[in-house]
């Protein structure tokens, strides 16, 4: 007896993955152990191992407010270079579509380091930026291109519909962009920023290289001073890890929120 | 039984006859920071060479050893001897307390001082002092740095290499850069881009001397390499490579 296969029971399609994550739930996330994990590790070794735990703790503060403050200023500046970008990638003329597109190649196709080198250095030559600023402009020009990409996609990811509303509505293309489209894609391209700042703080570690005096030069001048290179680096990637897991819990709740007002 | 008895016994007998092969090391490793002008620099052929260069080999032939270089980074430098990546350092280490409580030093083998090196649009700068509210540069880690350190009000910046601390004076960022004499010679009177940028102030300020460095506890290798010290300087061969590379 054949079944007839227009009478088959409807397959219940509901939200969530094909293959949902069962262990991520509950009190103990993954997060959770490490971001309480990395702080319980650090206040022990400060108060309870102490020699020479508490030194570096006590060395290493200023380091950790200069990589906030390049991570900052970059971050902001590369958001800007990115939304000039992203515009210039999907504008129509021409010549300041290639513009953009060639900064993104080029920029994308040379390694950070090298970029922080040569705007710190090779232009060091030219003109006198000082060391915090040059810091910041070599993150953010990298960045730039990078962010550039997040905002073509995000503006790319509204829907046709809601320009030809815009349009039919008598409001000009601009106006249409500014008011219509480019709030739109902010919504979208907001998780993204975030992962890029936390990338970007990161990355800013290799600022240590030009003297800047962040939270790892400070880590390696105590280092090269005692010679405890074991627990010196060991504090530093356990402070990184706190700043990093504790930005991507931000950008997580952020990015929840977002979704809630859809 | 007998027979494990002969094998133990002929593995004994291999141990110890192994032990008094290796008991005289055929070659060392040594790490230099070849960033250190004239002391340890690379030339235009990509070859180490430098004061500390020639007085290793000198040395290591009057021991009878034969000696391996390796370019190593300053920063970690001594973290690599602990890692046991290479037996020894010589690198323009200057003995210092603090260096004697972790590691073992050859005895030493030349004297050096700190000095500093301002713009030549400086005109009144004559000791580190003397650039209070200033940034002054010095190589991560040295005794350079120790000593900017010591100096109230004066703001040390630190450098991977000793290069990029002259190339940020050139550049207006930093003040001053305190350094080992002969390397400060090096750069602000022979280096034809830095020559009529900078000038070496006032007389070196500190008295320190150079050794061989060695992990805390290997007598063997310090005896060895004391043993080829002595004989360079009783053949007064160190003279000789001082007048090669230190003007």
């Amino acid at each position: 007896m054949s079944k007839n296969p227009t009478s088959h029971t409807p397959i219940d399609v509901g939200d969530g993955a094909a293959i949902p994550n069962k262990n991520d739930a509950g009190l103990f996330t993954a997060w959770r152990i490490a971001f309480f994990g990395a702080i319980f590790v650090s206040l022990y070794l400060a108060f309870g191992k102490s020699d020479p735990y508490y030194e570096i703790f006590k060395f290493v503060p200023d380091g950790i407010l200069v990589t906030f403050k390049v991570t900052l200023g970059a971050i902001l500046l590369a958001t800007c270079i990115g939304l000039i970008t992203g515009l210039g990638r999907i504008s129509g003329n021409r010549f300041i579509n290639g513009a953009a597109s060639l900064y993104v190649e080029v920029i994308r196709g040379i390694p950070l380091l090298v970029q922080i080198f040569y705007i710190y250095y090779a232009l060091g030559r030219f003109v006198k930026i000082p060391d915090m600023l040059s810091a910041i402009i070599a993150m953010a020009v990298c960045y730039g291109a990078y962010m550039g990409e997040v905002f073509r996609a995000g503006i790319q990811s509204i829907p046709k519909g809601q320009m030809e509303a815009a349009l039919s509505l008598g409001m000009s293309r601009g106006q249409a962009m500014r008011q219509v489209i480019l709030p739109q894609a902010f919504k979208v391209v907001l998780p993204p920023i975030g992962n890029e700042f936390i990338a970007l703080l990161k990355d800013s570690s290799l600022v240590s290289i030009l003297a800047v005096s962040d939270l790892l030069r400070r880590g390696r001048e105590y280092a090269s001073e005692t010679f405890s290179y074991f627990e010196t680096y060991t504090v530093i990637a356990l402070i990184y890890l706190v700043m990093t897991l504790f930005f991507s819990k931000l950008i997580g709740i952020m990015e929840e929120r977002l979704n809630a007002g859809k | 039984m007998k027979l494990l008895r002969t094998l133990t016994a002929t593995a004994a007998l291999l141990a110890a006859l192994s032990l008094t092969a290796f008991a005289a090391p055929k070659s060392i490793k040594v790490a230099t920071d070849a960033t250190w002008p004239p002391m340890e620099m690379v030339d235009t052929n990509k070859q180490i060479v430098g004061y500390d260069i020639d007085f290793l080999k000198a040395v290591a032939k009057e021991a009878g050893v034969a000696a391996v270089i390796k370019n190593t980074a300053w920063d970690g430098i001594f973290a690599g001897l602990d890692a046991g990546q290479y037996d020894a350092i010589i690198s323009s280490v200057t003995i210092t307390k603090e260096r004697q409580a972790k590691y073992d030093f050859t005895e030493p083998y030349t004297s050096i001082g700190q000095i500093l090196v301002v713009p030549k649009t400086n005109k009144t700068a004559k000791v580190i002092a003397d650039l209070k509210g200033k940034k002054v540069g010095a190589q991560i880690g040295t005794t350079g740095a120790m000593e900017i350190k010591k100096v109230a009000g004066v703001e040390l910046k630190t450098y991977d290499e000793i290069g990029l601390a002259f190339e940020d004076m050139a550049a207006g960022r930093i003040f001053g850069v305190v350094c080992d004499e002969p390397v400060a010679a090096h750069f602000a009177l022979q280096k034809k881009e830095y020559k009529d940028k900078f000038k070496i102030v006032g007389k070196s300020f500190t008295k320190e001397a150079y050794g061989i460095v060695v992990k805390k506890g290997n007598k063997d290798l310090v005896a060895l390499l004391n043993k080829g010290i002595k004989a360079v300087k009783a053949k007064k061969l160190d003279t000789k490579i001082h007048t090669k590379w230190v003007k």
